[in-house]
């Protein structure tokens, strides 16, 4: 399992492009790009009263759980997963060994279409996020000069009244 | 593995509360949402429970949680729990996936010892099954439920579940009445920075 590469603005850019292209053919009301421990990367749309990073979340784990069913019938080929709702519905398609792309997307339109638009853009995500592996690879934050200490109560509990 | 986001300045952690089952994982993260002091509300996400009907963790507990910059980098924790029954340990394997760091809850009653050493060899087991080293992996020991009677002795608790060659920070708690609770936490994170600091430039 590699890492998922730092970005920078070059890379943002990209992404919203991607996506906006994505939302723009579709008509899809918002788009994700998760990575699959959970972390929302980048948002695209009107995610209105969503909260993005709880839905990023749920769904990342949701499509690590569909994965792990693929693997117990020996099938390398779930490579995306759709919920139908009432109103509006998800569509979550395999981006790279990293990191998936979540679509939300009003019901009447057609998984269909919605896979149609996703899979091309899907690849854009991939094919930047591997410009960013191959731009700095293992590139961290440097915390050489910060004192623990000076973070060692991060969170600190309210005080009791 | 943490995310680190230069065009946003953002620096991504997460942090998996391991445990037997009703050892108190889903407590302390909820003793946490209730009590962390915020320096606003858009600071701390809204608390996810996958669970049963009867409160059992079904799949994960989950909320983020914004800290302080460090180095002009919006640091944000993103808090897991697994659920303690041995049947979900699948699901077990599926929250650990980009863990970057871990709080090993145990049950400080005698009757649960067995219990415990159980789950701490299944969290081996299943880091290993993602190709990660739980020797590699900061984590600390919390023990918990240190109010109820019949506990075992702390040092029985290192026996048993801290008894390598390098112990790691362990920590007395009784999590229903946060204790301990976030005196765990700031270890953890504490030692996700050492760590990311030893590391210098991150692999």
């Amino acid at each position: 399992m590699g890492q998922f590469p730092q970005l920078n603005q070059e890379d943002l850019d990209h992404f919203e492009a991607a996506m906006q292209e994505l939302l723009a053919k579709s008509e899809a009301h918002v788009a994700l790009l998760v990575e699959k421990a959970g972390y929302l990367i980048h948002q695209c749309g009107k995610p209105d009263s969503i909260d993005t990073t709880t839905f990023a979340t749920l769904g990342s784990n949701a499509y690590n759980a569909v994965q792990f069913m693929a693997q117990l019938v020996n099938e390398n080929n779930f490579t995306s997963m759709y919920q139908q709702g009432e109103n509006f519905s998800t569509l979550m398609v395999n981006v790279d060994e990293n990191s998936l792309l979540v679509i939300v997307f009003p019901t009447h339109l057609t998984v269909g279409s919605m896979k149609y638009y996703a899979n091309p853009a899907a690849r854009l995500l991939a094919d930047r996020i591997q410009v960013a592996s191959g731009r700095t690879p293992g590139q961290g934050l440097d915390l050489s000069d910060l004192d623990p200490t000076d973070v060692q109560t991060l969170f600190q509990k309210k005080e009791t009244p | 593995m943490a995310i680190i986001n230069q065009a946003t300045k953002e620096l991504q952690v997460k942090i998996v509360y391991y445990g037997p089952a009703k050892s108190g994982k889903t407590t302390n993260l909820e003793q946490v949402h209730s009590n962390v002091q915020v320096p606003n509300a858009a600071s701390k996400g809204k608390m996810t429970s996958l669970a049963t009907s009867s409160d059992r963790t079904l799949f994960f507990d989950f909320f983020p949680l914004e800290a302080v910059a460090i180095k002009g980098f919006k640091t944000k924790f993103a808090l897991f729990t697994v659920p303690g029954q041995v049947i979900y340990n699948a699901t077990r394997q599926i929250v650990l996936r980009g863990v970057d760091g871990i709080v090993f809850v145990a049950d400080s009653q005698y009757d649960k010892m067995e219990e415990n050493i159980e789950t701490f060899k299944h969290l081996e087991d299943n880091l290993k099954t993602l190709n990660l080293n739980i020797e590699e992996i900061p984590y600390v020991m919390q023990y918990n439920k240190r109010d109820l009677p019949e506990v075992a002795p702390v040092e029985y608790l290192d026996f048993l579940l801290n008894n390598r060659d390098v112990q790691v920070p362990s920590f007395e708690a009784s999590a229903s009445n946060c204790q301990g609770v976030f005196e765990t936490l700031n270890m953890i994170t504490r030692m996700l920075l050492h760590k990311f600091l030893n590391d210098g430039v991150r692999k």
